[in-house]
Protein backbone atom coordinates (compact mmCIF):
# COMPACT_ATOMS: atom_id res chain seq x y z
CA UNK A 1 0.00 0.00 0.00
CA UNK A 2 2.73 2.31 1.11
CA UNK A 3 4.00 2.15 -2.06
CA UNK A 4 1.00 2.34 -3.99
CA UNK A 5 0.52 5.93 -2.58
CA UNK A 6 4.08 7.07 -2.75
CA UNK A 7 3.51 6.18 -6.61
CA UNK A 8 0.17 7.90 -6.71
CA UNK A 9 1.50 10.87 -4.82
CA UNK A 10 4.46 11.47 -7.09
CA UNK A 11 2.61 11.68 -9.70
CA UNK A 12 0.16 13.85 -8.42
CA UNK A 13 3.16 15.80 -7.16
CA UNK A 14 4.03 16.14 -10.95
CA UNK A 15 1.16 17.86 -11.79
CA UNK A 16 2.35 20.46 -8.92
CA UNK A 17 5.67 20.53 -9.93
CA UNK A 18 4.01 21.42 -14.03
CA UNK A 19 2.24 24.24 -12.23
CA UNK A 20 5.04 25.76 -10.46
CA UNK A 21 7.22 25.98 -12.60
CA UNK A 22 5.72 27.37 -15.67
CA UNK A 23 4.01 29.85 -12.97
CA UNK A 24 7.37 31.14 -12.09
CA UNK A 25 8.92 30.79 -15.80
CA UNK A 26 6.03 33.11 -17.02
CA UNK A 27 5.74 35.22 -14.20
CA UNK A 28 8.97 36.85 -13.53
CA UNK A 29 9.71 38.22 -17.37
CA UNK A 30 5.95 39.36 -17.12
CA UNK A 31 6.50 40.80 -13.45
CA UNK A 32 9.55 43.00 -14.36
CA UNK A 33 7.59 44.12 -17.68
CA UNK A 34 4.23 44.79 -15.25
CA UNK A 35 6.69 47.01 -12.63
CA UNK A 36 8.32 49.10 -15.23
CA UNK A 37 4.92 50.01 -16.12
CA UNK A 38 4.29 50.92 -12.48
CA UNK A 39 7.22 53.12 -12.21
CA UNK A 40 6.15 55.38 -16.02
CA UNK A 41 5.52 58.80 -15.52
CA UNK A 42 2.93 58.95 -17.22
CA UNK A 43 -0.09 58.81 -14.94
CA UNK A 44 -2.23 57.27 -17.45
CA UNK A 45 -0.08 54.11 -17.82
CA UNK A 46 1.21 54.06 -13.90
CA UNK A 47 -3.07 54.40 -12.61
CA UNK A 48 -4.29 51.51 -14.20
CA UNK A 49 -1.53 49.06 -13.65
CA UNK A 50 -1.38 49.54 -10.01
CA UNK A 51 -5.02 49.73 -10.21
CA UNK A 52 -4.64 46.26 -11.06
CA UNK A 53 -1.88 45.01 -8.56
CA UNK A 54 -3.96 46.54 -6.06
CA UNK A 55 -7.28 44.21 -7.01
CA UNK A 56 -5.05 41.00 -7.60
CA UNK A 57 -3.14 41.37 -4.53
CA UNK A 58 -6.06 42.57 -2.43
CA UNK A 59 -8.26 39.69 -3.13
CA UNK A 60 -7.68 35.78 -2.71
CA UNK A 61 -5.99 33.80 -5.14
CA UNK A 62 -8.35 31.36 -4.72
CA UNK A 63 -11.22 33.35 -5.41
CA UNK A 64 -9.55 34.47 -9.19
CA UNK A 65 -9.04 31.02 -9.83
CA UNK A 66 -13.32 30.83 -10.15
CA UNK A 67 -13.47 33.80 -11.57
CA UNK A 68 -11.28 33.19 -13.96
CA UNK A 69 -12.17 30.06 -14.53
CA UNK A 70 -15.95 30.51 -14.71
CA UNK A 71 -16.39 34.21 -15.05
CA UNK A 72 -16.14 33.99 -19.63
CA UNK A 73 -18.75 31.38 -19.60
CA UNK A 74 -21.21 33.03 -16.39
CA UNK A 75 -21.05 36.69 -17.44
CA UNK A 76 -19.98 36.58 -21.27
CA UNK A 77 -22.04 33.18 -22.27
CA UNK A 78 -18.35 32.11 -23.76
CA UNK A 79 -16.75 28.81 -21.60
CA UNK A 80 -13.53 30.08 -22.83
CA UNK A 81 -11.23 27.39 -20.83
CA UNK A 82 -13.31 24.08 -21.89
CA UNK A 83 -14.36 21.54 -19.21
CA UNK A 84 -11.65 19.35 -19.74
CA UNK A 85 -8.59 18.81 -18.27
CA UNK A 86 -6.43 20.69 -19.85
CA UNK A 87 -8.54 24.04 -20.40
CA UNK A 88 -8.85 23.33 -16.93
CA UNK A 89 -5.02 23.84 -16.34
CA UNK A 90 -4.69 26.37 -18.41
CA UNK A 91 -7.14 28.43 -16.31
CA UNK A 92 -5.13 27.57 -13.32
CA UNK A 93 -2.21 28.95 -14.71
CA UNK A 94 -2.92 31.98 -16.18
CA UNK A 95 -4.89 32.78 -12.64
CA UNK A 96 -1.02 31.93 -11.31
CA UNK A 97 0.60 33.88 -13.46
CA UNK A 98 -1.22 36.79 -13.54
CA UNK A 99 -1.42 36.79 -9.55
CA UNK A 100 1.96 36.01 -9.05
CA UNK A 101 3.42 38.64 -11.59
CA UNK A 102 1.60 41.09 -9.69
CA UNK A 103 3.56 40.25 -6.56
CA UNK A 104 7.00 39.64 -8.17
CA UNK A 105 6.60 43.42 -9.84
CA UNK A 106 6.47 44.89 -6.46
CA UNK A 107 8.91 43.52 -5.41
CA UNK A 108 11.16 44.35 -8.77
CA UNK A 109 9.52 48.00 -7.97
CA UNK A 110 10.86 48.28 -4.51
CA UNK A 111 14.58 46.61 -5.50
CA UNK A 112 14.51 48.94 -8.49
CA UNK A 113 13.96 52.28 -6.54
CA UNK A 114 15.95 51.30 -3.20
CA UNK A 115 19.07 51.57 -5.55
CA UNK A 116 20.38 55.26 -4.49
CA UNK A 117 20.12 58.00 -7.50
CA UNK A 118 24.13 58.48 -6.35
CA UNK A 119 24.61 55.31 -8.69
CA UNK A 120 22.99 56.72 -11.71
CA UNK A 121 24.52 59.68 -11.09
CA UNK A 122 28.47 58.47 -10.92
CA UNK A 123 27.37 56.14 -13.74
CA UNK A 124 26.70 58.87 -15.64
CA UNK A 125 29.27 61.52 -15.23
CA UNK A 126 31.85 58.49 -16.44
CA UNK A 127 29.93 58.33 -19.67
CA UNK A 128 28.21 55.06 -19.62
CA UNK A 129 24.90 55.13 -21.52
CA UNK A 130 21.18 53.96 -19.94
CA UNK A 131 21.96 50.45 -20.71
CA UNK A 132 25.79 50.41 -19.51
CA UNK A 133 24.12 52.06 -16.55
CA UNK A 134 21.37 49.22 -15.88
CA UNK A 135 23.65 45.93 -16.88
CA UNK A 136 26.86 46.68 -15.62
CA UNK A 137 25.87 48.94 -12.25
CA UNK A 138 21.90 49.25 -11.16
CA UNK A 139 21.09 45.01 -12.19
CA UNK A 140 23.00 43.10 -9.68
CA UNK A 141 22.63 45.52 -6.95
CA UNK A 142 18.59 45.10 -7.91
CA UNK A 143 19.16 41.41 -8.02
CA UNK A 144 21.19 41.41 -4.71
CA UNK A 145 18.00 42.99 -2.71
CA UNK A 146 15.33 41.16 -4.17
CA UNK A 147 16.78 37.63 -3.35
CA UNK A 148 15.59 37.68 -0.11
CA UNK A 149 11.89 39.15 -1.06
CA UNK A 150 11.73 36.62 -4.28
CA UNK A 151 12.58 33.44 -2.64
CA UNK A 152 9.30 34.01 0.66
CA UNK A 153 7.63 34.38 -2.58
CA UNK A 154 8.80 31.00 -4.50
CA UNK A 155 8.11 28.75 -1.43
CA UNK A 156 4.75 30.53 -0.93
CA UNK A 157 3.98 29.20 -4.66
CA UNK A 158 5.13 25.97 -3.99
CA UNK A 159 2.45 25.53 -1.38
CA UNK A 160 -0.90 27.96 -3.28
CA UNK A 161 -0.80 25.27 -5.88
CA UNK A 162 -2.73 23.32 -4.20
CA UNK A 163 -5.34 25.90 -4.68
CA UNK A 164 -5.96 24.91 -8.27
CA UNK A 165 -7.73 22.37 -6.61
CA UNK A 166 -10.77 24.43 -6.38
CA UNK A 167 -11.31 24.32 -10.29
CA UNK A 168 -10.22 20.42 -10.10
CA UNK A 169 -6.57 20.51 -11.56
CA UNK A 170 -5.01 17.44 -10.89
CA UNK A 171 -2.40 18.20 -8.11
CA UNK A 172 -0.78 16.10 -5.04
CA UNK A 173 -3.81 16.55 -2.37
CA UNK A 174 -6.27 15.91 -5.05
CA UNK A 175 -4.50 12.37 -5.52
CA UNK A 176 -3.82 11.93 -1.48
CA UNK A 177 -7.65 13.34 -0.87
CA UNK A 178 -8.95 10.36 -3.27
CA UNK A 179 -7.55 7.53 -0.97
CA UNK A 180 -10.57 8.48 1.31
CA UNK A 181 -13.16 7.74 -1.27
CA UNK A 182 -11.39 5.47 -2.77
CA UNK A 183 -9.86 3.30 0.31
CA UNK A 184 -11.01 4.75 3.50
CA UNK A 185 -7.45 5.63 4.71
CA UNK A 186 -6.78 9.71 5.49
CA UNK A 187 -2.81 9.07 5.89
CA UNK A 188 -2.00 9.68 2.42
CA UNK A 189 -3.56 13.28 2.47
CA UNK A 190 -0.98 13.81 5.48
CA UNK A 191 1.98 12.08 3.91
CA UNK A 192 1.47 14.87 0.52
CA UNK A 193 3.23 17.20 3.48
CA UNK A 194 6.59 15.55 3.31
CA UNK A 195 6.53 16.31 0.03
CA UNK A 196 6.05 19.99 -0.03
CA UNK A 197 8.72 20.26 2.96
CA UNK A 198 11.14 18.55 1.04
CA UNK A 199 10.48 20.78 -2.04
CA UNK A 200 10.28 23.88 0.08
CA UNK A 201 13.53 22.23 1.80
CA UNK A 202 15.26 22.26 -1.49
CA UNK A 203 14.14 25.76 -2.35
CA UNK A 204 15.63 27.43 0.98
CA UNK A 205 19.14 25.59 0.40
CA UNK A 206 18.94 26.65 -3.22
CA UNK A 207 18.15 30.67 -2.36
CA UNK A 208 20.46 30.66 0.57
CA UNK A 209 23.40 28.96 -1.91
CA UNK A 210 22.69 32.14 -4.27
CA UNK A 211 22.51 34.70 -1.43
CA UNK A 212 25.82 33.79 -0.38
CA UNK A 213 26.79 34.01 -3.49
CA UNK A 214 26.18 37.63 -3.80
CA UNK A 215 27.28 38.22 -0.02
CA UNK A 216 30.81 39.90 -1.27
CA UNK A 217 29.69 43.27 -1.45
CA UNK A 218 27.15 45.49 0.24
CA UNK B 1 43.00 81.00 -23.71
CA UNK B 2 40.95 80.08 -20.66
CA UNK B 3 40.08 75.95 -20.14
CA UNK B 4 36.94 76.55 -19.35
CA UNK B 5 34.64 79.74 -19.64
CA UNK B 6 31.15 79.56 -17.68
CA UNK B 7 28.57 83.05 -19.21
CA UNK B 8 25.81 83.55 -17.98
CA UNK B 9 24.22 80.30 -16.47
CA UNK B 10 20.83 80.35 -14.95
CA UNK B 11 19.13 77.87 -13.17
CA UNK B 12 15.88 77.09 -11.48
CA UNK B 13 13.58 75.37 -9.60
CA UNK B 14 9.83 75.47 -9.50
CA UNK B 15 9.69 78.50 -10.02
CA UNK B 16 12.94 79.58 -7.46
CA UNK B 17 15.91 81.29 -9.21
CA UNK B 18 18.67 79.34 -8.03
CA UNK B 19 21.51 80.31 -10.27
CA UNK B 20 21.15 83.58 -11.07
CA UNK B 21 23.71 84.12 -13.72
CA UNK B 22 27.01 83.04 -12.88
CA UNK B 23 30.03 83.94 -15.12
CA UNK B 24 33.34 83.17 -14.68
CA UNK B 25 36.68 81.35 -16.39
CA UNK B 26 39.53 79.38 -15.49
CA UNK B 27 43.10 78.46 -16.34
CA UNK B 28 44.68 75.27 -17.63
CA UNK B 29 46.05 73.26 -14.74
CA UNK B 30 44.57 76.05 -11.75
CA UNK B 31 42.49 75.65 -8.87
CA UNK B 32 39.21 77.51 -8.42
CA UNK B 33 37.61 77.08 -5.15
CA UNK B 34 33.82 77.93 -4.53
CA UNK B 35 32.76 78.97 -0.95
CA UNK B 36 29.29 79.77 0.27
CA UNK B 37 26.31 79.07 2.99
CA UNK B 38 24.21 76.50 2.62
CA UNK B 39 21.79 76.81 -0.39
CA UNK B 40 23.32 79.47 -2.13
CA UNK B 41 23.57 77.40 -5.46
CA UNK B 42 27.53 75.79 -5.29
CA UNK B 43 25.96 72.19 -6.18
CA UNK B 44 23.26 72.83 -8.39
CA UNK B 45 26.54 74.72 -10.52
CA UNK B 46 28.76 71.56 -10.15
CA UNK B 47 25.73 69.44 -11.61
CA UNK B 48 25.20 72.02 -14.60
CA UNK B 49 28.78 72.04 -15.80
CA UNK B 50 28.48 67.63 -15.30
CA UNK B 51 24.96 67.79 -17.42
CA UNK B 52 23.29 66.06 -14.01
CA UNK B 53 21.34 69.45 -14.65
CA UNK B 54 20.38 71.28 -17.70
CA UNK B 55 20.56 75.13 -17.29
CA UNK B 56 17.82 77.30 -17.84
CA UNK B 57 19.87 79.66 -19.82
CA UNK B 58 24.13 80.45 -20.54
CA UNK B 59 26.78 78.99 -22.30
CA UNK B 60 30.01 76.42 -21.14
CA UNK B 61 32.97 76.74 -23.24
CA UNK B 62 35.94 74.51 -23.00
CA UNK B 63 39.19 74.93 -24.65
CA UNK B 64 37.46 77.41 -26.92
CA UNK B 65 34.63 75.15 -27.80
CA UNK B 66 31.02 76.01 -26.86
CA UNK B 67 30.09 72.41 -25.36
CA UNK B 68 26.54 73.94 -23.90
CA UNK B 69 24.41 76.74 -25.17
CA UNK B 70 20.96 77.17 -23.99
CA UNK B 71 20.02 78.77 -27.54
CA UNK B 72 21.18 75.69 -29.49
CA UNK B 73 20.04 72.71 -27.74
CA UNK B 74 21.79 69.38 -28.31
CA UNK B 75 21.43 65.50 -28.26
CA UNK B 76 21.83 62.82 -25.98
CA UNK B 77 24.90 61.33 -27.53
CA UNK B 78 26.62 65.04 -27.73
CA UNK B 79 25.77 65.10 -24.10
CA UNK B 80 27.43 61.96 -23.15
CA UNK B 81 30.83 63.12 -25.17
CA UNK B 82 30.50 66.65 -23.71
CA UNK B 83 30.19 65.93 -20.30
CA UNK B 84 33.46 63.80 -20.55
CA UNK B 85 35.34 67.10 -20.34
CA UNK B 86 34.53 67.12 -16.91
CA UNK B 87 34.96 64.48 -14.15
CA UNK B 88 33.09 64.51 -10.58
CA UNK B 89 33.68 63.45 -6.94
CA UNK B 90 30.51 62.83 -4.71
CA UNK B 91 30.37 64.17 -1.05
CA UNK B 92 29.01 60.44 -0.88
CA UNK B 93 31.46 58.68 -2.53
CA UNK B 94 29.23 57.12 -4.84
CA UNK B 95 31.54 54.07 -5.19
CA UNK B 96 29.74 50.84 -7.53
CA UNK B 97 29.12 48.23 -4.27
CA UNK B 98 29.79 45.17 -6.20
CA UNK B 99 33.30 45.85 -7.89
CA UNK B 100 36.77 45.85 -5.86
CA UNK B 101 39.05 49.38 -6.16
CA UNK B 102 40.71 49.03 -9.14
CA UNK B 103 37.82 47.60 -11.11
CA UNK B 104 35.88 50.99 -10.36
CA UNK B 105 38.34 52.77 -11.60
CA UNK B 106 38.98 50.86 -14.90
CA UNK B 107 34.98 49.88 -14.96
CA UNK B 108 33.81 53.07 -17.72
CA UNK B 109 37.75 53.43 -19.51
CA UNK B 110 36.95 49.99 -20.52
CA UNK B 111 33.62 50.11 -21.80
CA UNK B 112 34.72 52.70 -24.04
CA UNK B 113 37.81 51.00 -25.43
CA UNK B 114 38.48 47.70 -27.29
CA UNK B 115 39.99 44.66 -25.47
CA UNK B 116 43.49 44.91 -26.89
CA UNK B 117 43.51 48.01 -24.60
CA UNK B 118 42.51 46.26 -21.62
CA UNK B 119 45.95 45.74 -19.89
CA UNK B 120 46.94 49.64 -20.80
CA UNK B 121 43.94 50.31 -18.65
CA UNK B 122 44.46 48.03 -15.63
CA UNK B 123 48.25 49.51 -15.46
CA UNK B 124 47.04 53.09 -15.55
CA UNK B 125 44.24 51.75 -12.83
CA UNK B 126 46.84 50.75 -10.96
CA UNK B 127 49.41 54.02 -10.97
CA UNK B 128 46.34 55.84 -10.17
CA UNK B 129 45.99 54.18 -7.02
CA UNK B 130 49.16 53.93 -6.07
CA UNK B 131 49.58 57.56 -6.68
CA UNK B 132 46.14 57.66 -4.20
CA UNK B 133 48.36 55.51 -1.12
CA UNK B 134 45.64 52.58 -2.04
CA UNK B 135 48.41 49.75 -3.34
CA UNK B 136 47.50 47.24 -0.92
CA UNK B 137 43.54 48.05 -1.50
CA UNK B 138 43.14 47.67 -4.87
CA UNK B 139 41.44 44.57 -4.14
CA UNK B 140 39.15 45.49 -1.60
CA UNK B 141 35.57 45.97 -1.96
CA UNK B 142 34.29 49.59 -1.11
CA UNK B 143 32.41 47.63 2.10
CA UNK B 144 36.11 46.98 3.74
CA UNK B 145 37.62 50.77 2.93
CA UNK B 146 37.44 53.43 5.24
CA UNK B 147 35.01 56.60 4.02
CA UNK B 148 38.82 58.30 3.51
CA UNK B 149 39.84 54.96 1.17
CA UNK B 150 36.42 55.15 -0.77
CA UNK B 151 37.03 59.24 -1.40
CA UNK B 152 40.56 58.24 -2.62
CA UNK B 153 39.41 55.23 -4.89
CA UNK B 154 36.38 58.07 -6.17
CA UNK B 155 39.32 60.76 -7.04
CA UNK B 156 40.72 58.00 -8.95
CA UNK B 157 38.09 56.70 -10.94
CA UNK B 158 37.72 60.64 -11.87
CA UNK B 159 41.44 60.83 -13.15
CA UNK B 160 41.08 57.20 -15.04
CA UNK B 161 39.12 59.37 -17.53
CA UNK B 162 41.54 62.18 -17.83
CA UNK B 163 38.94 65.39 -17.79
CA UNK B 164 39.99 68.27 -18.69
CA UNK B 165 38.41 69.70 -15.07
CA UNK B 166 37.89 67.60 -11.89
CA UNK B 167 35.03 68.76 -9.83
CA UNK B 168 34.65 68.45 -5.93
CA UNK B 169 31.31 69.11 -4.24
CA UNK B 170 32.32 68.72 -0.48
CA UNK B 171 34.75 65.61 -0.99
CA UNK B 172 35.29 65.85 2.52
CA UNK B 173 32.08 66.50 4.79
CA UNK B 174 31.17 63.04 4.78
CA UNK B 175 34.43 62.12 6.19
CA UNK B 176 35.22 62.17 10.42
CA UNK B 177 37.83 64.77 10.87
CA UNK B 178 40.51 61.80 11.02
CA UNK B 179 40.12 60.85 7.76
CA UNK B 180 39.11 64.44 6.29
CA UNK B 181 43.46 65.27 5.64
CA UNK B 182 44.39 62.20 4.11
CA UNK B 183 41.62 63.48 1.20
CA UNK B 184 42.76 66.93 1.17
CA UNK B 185 46.16 65.83 0.90
CA UNK B 186 45.81 64.24 -2.66
CA UNK B 187 43.76 66.88 -3.58
CA UNK B 188 46.70 69.42 -2.55
CA UNK B 189 49.09 67.10 -4.54
CA UNK B 190 46.92 67.10 -7.51
CA UNK B 191 46.80 70.90 -7.52
CA UNK B 192 50.52 70.73 -7.19
CA UNK B 193 50.63 68.59 -10.20
CA UNK B 194 48.52 71.55 -12.43
CA UNK B 195 45.47 69.50 -12.30
CA UNK B 196 42.95 71.51 -13.40
CA UNK B 197 40.30 71.59 -10.84
CA UNK B 198 36.62 73.03 -9.17
CA UNK B 199 36.50 72.76 -5.40
CA UNK B 200 33.00 73.27 -3.64
CA UNK B 201 34.85 73.03 -0.01
CA UNK B 202 33.58 74.49 3.58
CA UNK B 203 37.25 73.76 4.61
CA UNK B 204 38.32 77.40 4.16
CA UNK B 205 41.93 77.05 5.60
CA UNK B 206 42.38 74.40 3.16
CA UNK B 207 41.02 76.71 -0.17
CA UNK B 208 43.33 79.16 0.87
CA UNK B 209 46.31 77.00 0.95
CA UNK B 210 45.59 75.03 -2.47
CA UNK B 211 43.38 77.64 -4.69
CA UNK B 212 44.83 80.28 -7.52
CA UNK B 213 41.17 81.46 -7.65
CA UNK B 214 38.20 81.90 -4.61
CA UNK B 215 34.86 82.26 -5.48
CA UNK B 216 32.49 83.32 -2.77
CA UNK B 217 28.65 82.04 -3.77
CA UNK B 218 25.56 83.91 -2.13
CA UNK B 219 22.36 83.17 -3.02
CA UNK B 220 22.91 82.17 -6.37
CA UNK B 221 24.87 84.91 -7.31
CA UNK B 222 28.74 85.08 -7.21
CA UNK B 223 29.53 87.76 -4.45
CA UNK B 224 33.18 88.03 -4.62
CA UNK B 225 35.95 86.50 -6.81
CA UNK B 226 39.94 86.53 -6.80
CA UNK B 227 42.95 85.35 -5.70
CA UNK B 228 42.89 83.97 -2.08
CA UNK B 229 44.30 86.63 -0.84
CA UNK B 230 42.01 89.64 -2.09
CA UNK B 231 38.50 87.54 -0.98
CA UNK B 232 39.62 85.50 2.04
CA UNK B 233 42.03 87.72 4.10
CA UNK B 234 40.36 90.92 2.64
CA UNK B 235 37.11 90.42 1.62
CA UNK B 236 35.21 93.27 0.76
CA UNK B 237 32.09 91.88 0.19
CA UNK B 238 30.09 92.47 3.80
CA UNK B 239 28.33 88.96 2.58
CA UNK B 240 32.10 87.50 2.24
CA UNK B 241 33.15 89.05 5.68
CA UNK B 242 30.06 87.47 7.63
CA UNK B 243 30.47 84.32 5.63
CA UNK B 244 34.11 84.30 7.09
CA UNK B 245 33.96 85.85 10.37
CA UNK B 246 33.85 82.40 11.77
CA UNK B 247 36.98 81.59 10.18
CA UNK B 248 39.03 84.73 11.01
CA UNK B 249 37.89 85.02 14.71
N1 LIG C 1 16.39 69.00 -7.65
C1 LIG C 1 16.00 70.09 -6.95
N2 LIG C 1 14.70 70.43 -6.92
C2 LIG C 1 14.30 71.54 -6.24
N3 LIG C 1 15.13 72.35 -5.57
C3 LIG C 1 16.44 72.06 -5.56
C4 LIG C 1 16.94 70.92 -6.25
N4 LIG C 1 18.29 70.86 -6.08
C5 LIG C 1 18.59 71.93 -5.30
N5 LIG C 1 17.50 72.64 -5.00
C6 LIG C 1 17.47 73.88 -4.20
O1 LIG C 1 18.44 74.74 -4.73
C7 LIG C 1 19.06 75.49 -3.69
C8 LIG C 1 20.57 75.39 -3.85
O2 LIG C 1 20.96 74.05 -3.60
P1 LIG C 1 22.45 73.56 -3.70
O3 LIG C 1 22.43 72.13 -3.37
O4 LIG C 1 23.02 73.96 -5.02
O5 LIG C 1 23.14 74.43 -2.55
P2 LIG C 1 24.61 74.28 -1.97
O6 LIG C 1 25.21 75.63 -2.11
O7 LIG C 1 25.31 73.14 -2.60
O8 LIG C 1 24.31 73.98 -0.43
P3 LIG C 1 25.08 73.03 0.60
O9 LIG C 1 26.26 73.81 1.13
O10 LIG C 1 24.08 72.77 1.66
O11 LIG C 1 25.49 71.79 -0.13
C9 LIG C 1 18.54 74.94 -2.38
O12 LIG C 1 17.59 75.85 -1.87
C10 LIG C 1 17.88 73.65 -2.76
O13 LIG C 1 16.78 73.40 -1.95
MG1 LIG D 1 25.97 71.25 -1.91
Amino acid sequence: MFFTVTMSLLEGFLGTLKLFILTLVLSLPLGLFISLGSMNKNIMVKGPIRFIIWVVRGTPLMLQLLIIYYGPGIFFGVPLWGGGTDGRFMAALFAFVFNYACYFSEIFRGGIQSIPVGQYEAAAVLGMDKKQTFFKIILLQVVKRIVPPISNEVITLVKDTSLARVIAVYEIIWNGQSFIKSSGIIWPLFYTGVFYLLFSGLLTLLFSYIEKRLDYFR
Amino acid sequence: MPILEVKNLKKCFDKTDILKGISFDLEKGQTLSILGSSGSGKTTLLRCLNFLEKPDAGEIVVNGETIFDRAKPVTEAQIKSNRLHFGMVFQQFNLFPQYTALENVVLAPKLMASADKYPEIIEMGKNLLNKMGLSDRMNNYPHQLSGGQQQRVAIARALAMSPDILCFDEPTSALDPELTGEVLKVIKELAIGNTTMIIVTHEIGFAHDVSDQIIFMDDGVIADRGTPAQVIDNPSNPRTRQFLSNYHS
